[in-house]
């Protein structure tokens, strides 16, 4: 019996978090022109300020000495999974100060990484963004407060409390789409104001921006700041979906497949990157429904889920750079008077 | 006396002539195609499995034959990207940033295939080629220079940058086509208009930037504990910041870059560990933290680079 609602929820679910990832790669590679090759940067940093924040709280407030029963320890994942369902408030609480944290922490080291890069090429941009995310992988693997390689577990989510499992799905999606409908109204709003128009001019040509007065330096940290902030929100959604973290989690790949969503659904259009995110995590969740069904085969399946994310990029790189949705003009009330009057002198 | 010593120097040199076999083919091809190539990683990974099949299929014990193959696979891997991917978009106008992001792709897609070639391997012949040991070669010596006893990796290596730089000096400063690479990496346009083959030029560049590299990843195989398919992009940090010191352009700060690198990483690691304690794998965060001080205070301008900007107060 094939379960049609748990597949559209856990997809659903996947696509909201997926969708503001695209959202803010594109609003920052797409409109202004940083690669950002490091988004699992922000991603990592997000999850894991907000299950790190989650988990040791929880433990604190419940009376427990985190010093004694960690909660990376057995102790302390079998007392995050007793007290998750007890307090509803202390939940909602937790959730919602952790999405504020992990949108400032990852903002403000956004902020900080946009410094180093700024007098320097795209290929220096990207790869130090890259590398980066590397490293704070590796950092995670070793760090022990964070539980190191095997990482968080047991992450009381906030709907913890509500008994029946599939109205806790449904309230956790609820939460993800409006959380992606607020980024997408916000960017939306960026990217048709004046801001917006001075990106694409810096994208287009840096130099030409600087000599007309634009702040280069000033603009390309702003959008690194709110970019990276909305990723840590994603990346704190994930965190409390799978109740679970580890560095295996943040691996490169991870940037990549959100590349390919952009290119796919178009640069510079953020509605495209719905549809690339929508169309790829679709992919995605076939995949792993289809697996199973596979049996043993001689090439993981996995392998091949990855190479022909690759092959994407480069396919649509080479016969349709400018994605499924094309870029759009920016929105200006000006624009929209002239459509008006042309329609209007077109019937009359 | 230096921390560590012998083995800090020992490393130092080792780690200096693998960072030569894989950072100079790296800017020789950014400095010619003013191509940055993310799958640059690949030619060295794809260099080391030539060699690893070979020897687990085939039983291969030369290092000679293992490092002719590996030439040719990564020499013909990047003249394959170049001729498929890179001109078509170059022909078409893409920016720099977006035959970088093609050049990602190519990697990602290497790096599975080549999960895929170990996963077939393994069917057919029922050895782990996803975690594979250090491969000890026949045809390559070991030396004893004054009580030291230096390793047939270190022989191996060794020899092969040391003919790297000089292959590249007489290549690039006597013969007629290396003038005209020179030509082309100063002035593409007027190397042009001057009746040089740009394209042929360019063609030949991969070749021997794919080449030199997989030659490197071949020699590694007797130096490396475990051989994966990740073992290139392990090194991608050290590999891009060496090039970046030379600011993809200069061969020869690309060397000064090699020497930096390799001396902080061993050297100055194990100064930091004997003196402050602090762990070993904290190597890479050395090498970042050069990384950022080059970016910040000598960025690298001209052609790889951005904006000159300067954070000074405006003076009233």
């Amino acid at each position: 019996m094939i379960d049609v609602v748990g597949f559209l929820v856990s997809w659903l679910t996947l696509l909201g978090i997926y969708s503001i990832l695209a959202l803010t790669l594109n609003f920052e590679s797409g409109v202004s022109g940083v690669t950002n090759f490091g988004k699992v940067l922000f991603y990592g940093v997000g999850a894991y300020t907000a299950a790190a924040l989650t988990v040791y709280l929880v433990l604190i407030l419940n009376g427990f000495d985190v010093t004694k029963t960690p909660p990376y320890s057995v102790e302390g994942i079998v007392a995050l999974g007793q007290l998750a369902g007890q307090n509803p408030a202390l939940n909602l609480a937790l959730f919602a100060l952790s999405l504020v944290l992990a949108f400032l922490a990852a903002g403000l080291l956004g902020y900080l990484l946009s410094y180093p890069i700024l007098r320097v090429g795209p290929a220096f941009v990207g790869f130090t963004l890259l590398s980066s995310g590397e490293l704070m992988r590796i950092f995670l693997q070793h760090f022990e407060p964070v539980g190191a390689s095997k990482g968080l577990m047991s992450i009381p989510g906030p709907f913890a409390w509500v008994p029946e499992p599939r109205a806790r799905e449904l309230a956790f999606l609820g939460v993800v789409l409006a959380l992606l409908a607020l980024t997408y109204v916000v960017l939306d709003r960026l990217v048709n104001s004046p801001l917006g128009r001075t990106l694409r001019a810096v994208r287009e040509d840096e130099v030409a921006a600087l000599c007309l007065g634009k702040h280069v330096p000033r603009l390309k940290a702003t959008v690194l700041f709110i970019g990276s902030g909305f990723t840590g929100v994603a990346g704190a959604l994930l965190a409390y979906y799978l109740t679970a973290v580890n560095p295996g989690m943040f691996v490169p790949a991870v940037t990549f497949n959100v590349w390919a969503m952009i290119i796919l659904g178009g640069m510079g259009n953020l509605r495209g990157s719905l549809v690339g995110a929508a169309l790829l995590t679709l992919f995605d969740r076939l995949l792993t429904f289809l697996t199973p069904q596979l049996g043993i085969t001689v090439i993981s399946p996995d392998y091949v889920r990855w190479f022909s994310v690759g092959l994407l990029i480069v396919a649509l790189l080479l016969l349709r750079p400018q994605g499924l949705l094309p870029e759009e003009p920016v929105r200006t009330p000006a624009l929209e008077e002239l459509e008006v009057a042309l329609r209007g002198g077109g019937s009359g | 006396m230096l921390p560590g010593y012998p083995y800090s120097i020992v490393n130092f040199l080792h780690y200096l002539f693998f960072y030569l076999l894989f950072s100079l083919p790296l800017t020789l091809s950014y400095r010619n195609t003013k191509v940055i190539n993310f799958a640059h990683s690949n030619f060295i990974t794809y260099g080391m499995y030539t060699a690893v099949f070979l020897h687990g299929l085939l039983g291969n014990t030369s290092l000679l034959a293992a490092a002719a193959a590996a030439f040719l696979v990564g020499g013909s891997m990047a003249l394959l990207n170049n001729i498929a991917v890179f001109r078509p978009l170059e022909r078409r106008g893409a920016s720099p940033s977006m035959i970088m992001i093609a050049s990602m792709g190519l990697w990602i897609m290497y790096n599975y295939l080549l999960y895929m070639l170990a996963d077939v391997a393994h069917f057919f012949s029922r050895k782990n080629f996803v975690s594979y040991s250090k491969i000890a070669y026949s045809d390559v010596p070991e030396l004893s220079i004054a009580g030291f006893t230096l390793s047939q990796s270190f022989v191996a290596s060794m020899l092969a940058a040391l003919g790297l730089v000089a292959a590249l000096y007489l290549f690039l400063e006597k013969t007629r086509l290396g003038r005209a690479m020179r030509a082309v990496s100063d002035n593409p346009v007027l190397a042009e208009v001057s009746g040089i083959p740009r394209d042929t030029i360019v063609n030949l560049t991969w070749l021997i930037a794919g080449g030199v590299a997989a030659v490197g990843g071949a020699v590694w195989t007797c130096f490396s504990g475990t051989i994966t398919p990740q073992s290139g992009d392990a090194m991608i940090l050290q590999v891009f910041t060496v090039s970046f010191i030379g600011g993809l352009v200069s061969l020869l700060r690309t060397g000064l870059g090699a020497l930096a690198i390799s001396f902080i990483e061993n050297v100055g690691i194990a100064a930091l560990n004997t003196y402050l304690g602090v762990p070993t794998s904290f190597r890479p965060f050395l090498t970042f933290a050069t990384l950022l001080t080059i970016l910040i205070a000598s960025p690298p301008l001209g052609a790889a680079g951005g904006l000159p900007y300067r954070f000074r107060r405006r003076r009233g």
